[in-house]
């Protein structure tokens, strides 16, 4: 593995910073604001190489490796902005891009990539368990048709989707239901409130007889490898997800506690306060060489990939509860105050857990990885 | 390949005989010699001084693959003070003559090296050394104490640090070439610790001791430097049979986990033991991204990144006990027996926040550094 990012990457890490930084002040980015927001940022990311990286034609970026820092740097401004445009992007876009078929992927990959199209990806149950994934979201033939029951829970983006790919089954196997906006029969529930993630729209969605185009159906497949890929590609974006929450925790308390003064001198001074920063900066440092790491298995070993990802995800986004408490208590009331990002941090860091591959089922399949059970 | 190599000649060769040595708190000579045999020892040394010319990421990979394959904690550590401490030390600042007299020796396992650098007051605060070389003529004189010296009761040939103008911090320290058996140079006895139990670690003695001129390592005053470079060694090479013992618990308790019953079913089949496995393995990986980024800018060429540096340090000190810890819980009662090396694993493992720098000294680097 190459620890090194390119002279193009750093570049590229630096214009986006900028790029994050003029858009933070033109809107309030943890806000969707009916979705005019991400779509404001959608929109901006469009004339860099962001949107491409791990979907596209990204020039000399090393696709997910190169996300990996990226995501850092989107993350640290907006953990919001993230969420939303990577569940659409990454998420949405390479199930259109891996499982789609040319039609479907002309119509639908240049919008993304263009960052015209807001897409979400349907996965919960509320009948998911560890052992398996009984997926009851049906679809069934009729016609040249394809009629959609079922609900599902926690979708990111589904009340400002314009697609939301709905993963279920149909004849008793695995498949993609592409549900277009406004599609008789789908009703997507209010917007959920929640700890964090304050930004992001996630709420159910219902599927009640609703008709789809059989073209715009994505198998079924004889294995469950659209489920495994959903899911390692969610793991991915709430891995970036946790680096932009610790980037921003971690760098907020460090110039905190150089500036603030106690007794006299800068807080970083007293050894309370300074081993707390070296031991979040550990685990933040250590993160980023994880995620590095996990990106290029993904790329380079795909057999080892699953079991490195959660093991990337779990140690991120613990790590990322963890930073971010310390940054709170190092900043005290100053970083208790809402809006302050170690703050924000706290609150999203526990999604990140929870999201994807659950921290504690996660644990479970690393360790059958390990024992040789798949 | 090469990986693979070094674990089925340790397993074969080191590891039917570690428990015993550990038990007894004994060197082993014969795996000492036998590394040696397989060109570990001397592993990056050039060929004409009887290594292999390999680069820094490689040499990684062998100490890694002796901590897969199972080698004790004291033998790996006495591997680094030998190889990197002292032999490095001699090899990167030496003399041409030093580099030949010495290298071909050591890189064989002919002779077994150490380094002499803390003292009972001066840890990591190395500019309070009392050390003191005085020169005479064409000799040196060296006086003081050193403590906690990694084969200090064994070697041949000693790194030693002291200071030739005591006047001075950092400036004044210098380091030096020392035979076994010169006069006023003597070793302690070996110090009983609680872990790494095969390396013999004592305090060096130096009374009036002789050696000629020719012995200074680089210039007077270059020593604090010297100590600093092994550093790189020191946050590479030397934890990397860290990150391989993660390896070798995983499989360990892998295993174990699959054969031990119990409620009528294997114990891998209940979650809690699942999780302790993940956590092995999490750790692992986390460190040796972190020990092979130290290795990797070291092949590139690139000064240490210091706070990198004591990044991977602090890391793979802190957090290698859960996963020993976790291993041996897993292995129950039998985890708690030395006949199951779970527990000689746990206390090797309690050494690594403590030897080479304590966490708490990382934590001041990194806070003064960031």
């Amino acid at each position: 593995m190459n620890y090194d990012f390119s002279e193009k990457e750093f570049t590229f890490f630096t214009d986006l910073h900028n790029l994050m930084e003029t858009l933070s002040k033109e809107a309030d980015l943890e806000n969707d604001n009916g979705g005019d927001n991400v779509m404001l940022a959608l929109n901006k990311l469009a004339g860099t190489p962001y949107l491409k990286l791990a979907l596209g034609e990204d020039g000399e970026l090393n696709g997910l490796l190169t996300l990996m820092g990226a995501m850092e740097v989107v993350g640290a401004f907006s953990p919001s902005m993230l969420l939303a445009i990577e569940m659409s992007t990454r998420v949405f876009g390479r199930i259109v891009s891996s499982f789609g078929d040319d039609a479907l992927k002309e119509r639908l990959l240049p919008p993304i990539l263009e960052g015209r199209l807001l897409g979400s990806v349907a996965v919960s149950e509320a009948s998911m368990n560890v052992v398996n994934e009984p997926l009851k979201t049906e679809g069934k033939t009729d016609g040249d048709k394809v009629v959609l029951n079922g609900r599902k829970q926690y979708v990111v983006n589904a009340p400002l989707a314009d697609w939301i790919a709905v993963i279920g089954v149909m004849d008793e196997k695995p498949a993609v239901f592409m549900v277009e906006k406004g599609t008789s029969g789908l009703f997507i529930e209010d917007k959920m409130p929640m700890l964090g993630y304050d930004g992001v729209a996630v709420s159910g969605i219902r599927l009640d007889n609703c008709a789809i185009d059989s073209s715009n159906v994505m198998g079924p497949f004889d294995k469950p490898t659209i489920i495994d890929s959903v899911k390692m590609w969610e793991n991915q974006v709430l891995i970036g997800a946790g680096l932009g929450l610790m980037k921003a925790a971690f760098e907020s308390a460090r110039d905190y506690a150089k500036a603030h003064k106690s007794g006299g001198k800068p807080i970083i001074a007293y050894q309370e306060v300074g081993f707390k920063l070296a031991e979040m900066l550990t685990l933040f440092q250590t993160s980023q060489l994880f995620s590095y790491r996990a990106a290029w298995a993904a790329d380079d070993n795909p057999k080892d990939a699953d079991s490195f990802t959660l093991s990337a995800k779990v140690f991120i986004t613990e790590s990322a509860e963890k930073v971010a408490g310390c940054a709170l208590q190092i900043m005290g009331g100053f970083g208790y105050r809402e809006g302050n990002s170690a703050e924000r941090a706290f609150r999203c860091s526990k999604y990140l857990q929870i999201a994807g591959t659950s921290t504690e089922i996660s644990r479970v399949k690393i360790g059958d990885a390990a024992m040789g059970i798949r | 390949m090469f990986k693979k190599e070094i674990i089925n000649f340790a397993k074969k060769e080191i590891v039917p005989r570690v428990q015993e040595h550990d038990l007894k708190k004994q060197f082993d000579y014969e795996s000492f010699r036998k590394l040696g045999e397989f060109g570990i020892l001397g592993l990056h040394f050039p060929e004409e001084l009887g290594g292999s010319d390999a680069d820094v990421i490689t040499t990684v990979m062998a100490g890694e693959a002796l901590g897969e394959a199972g080698v004790d904690g004291g033998l790996t550590l006495a591997y680094g003070a030998h190889t990197f401490l002292c032999a490095d030390t001699i090899y990167s600042h030496g003399t041409e003559e030093q580099r030949k007299k010495y290298i071909p020796k050591l890189a064989s396992g002919e002779w077994i090296g150490c380094m002499g650098l803390t003292e009972p007051d001066a840890g990591s605060d190395v500019a309070s050394m009392k050390s003191t070389a005085e020169k005479k003529g064409d000799k040196y004189i060296l006086n003081g104490q050193k403590i906690f010296i990694t084969n200090g009761p064994i070697a041949d040939v000693s790194v030693i640090y002291a200071k030739t103008d005591p006047e001075q911090q950092h400036a004044g320290i210098s380091a030096f070439i020392v035979e076994k058996d010169t006069p006023g140079f003597k070793s302690g006895p070996n110090l009983i610790k609680m872990g790494v139990s095969t390396s013999q670690t004592s305090e060096l003695f130096m009374d009036n001791c002789e050696i000629p001129a020719e012995n200074l390592l680089g210039k007077e005053g270059e020593g604090f430097n010297m100590s600093m470079q092994t550093v790189e060694w020191d946050r590479s090479a030397l934890l990397a049979p860290f990150v391989g013992a993660s390896t070798y618990m995983l499989k360990r308790c892998a295993d174990y986990a699959k054969k031990r019953e119990q409620f009528g079913r294997p114990i891998g089949k209940f979650q809690a033991m699942k999780h302790r496995l993940a956590d092995i393995r999490i750790f692992g990986e986390a460190a040796r991204a972190l020990v092979y980024r130290i290795a990797y800018c070291k092949d590139q060429g690139r000064p240490l990144n210091h706070l990198e540096a004591a990044v991977a340090k602090l890391f793979v000190g802190d957090w290698s006990m859960a996963p020993a810890n976790d291993a041996m819980i897993l292995h129950g009662g039998y985890g708690y027996c030395h006949e199951y090396d779970m527990e000689r694993i746990m206390r090797d493992s309690r050494l690594a926040p403590i030897g080479g720098g304590t966490s708490d000294i990382q934590k001041m680097i990194i806070s003064k550094l960031m």
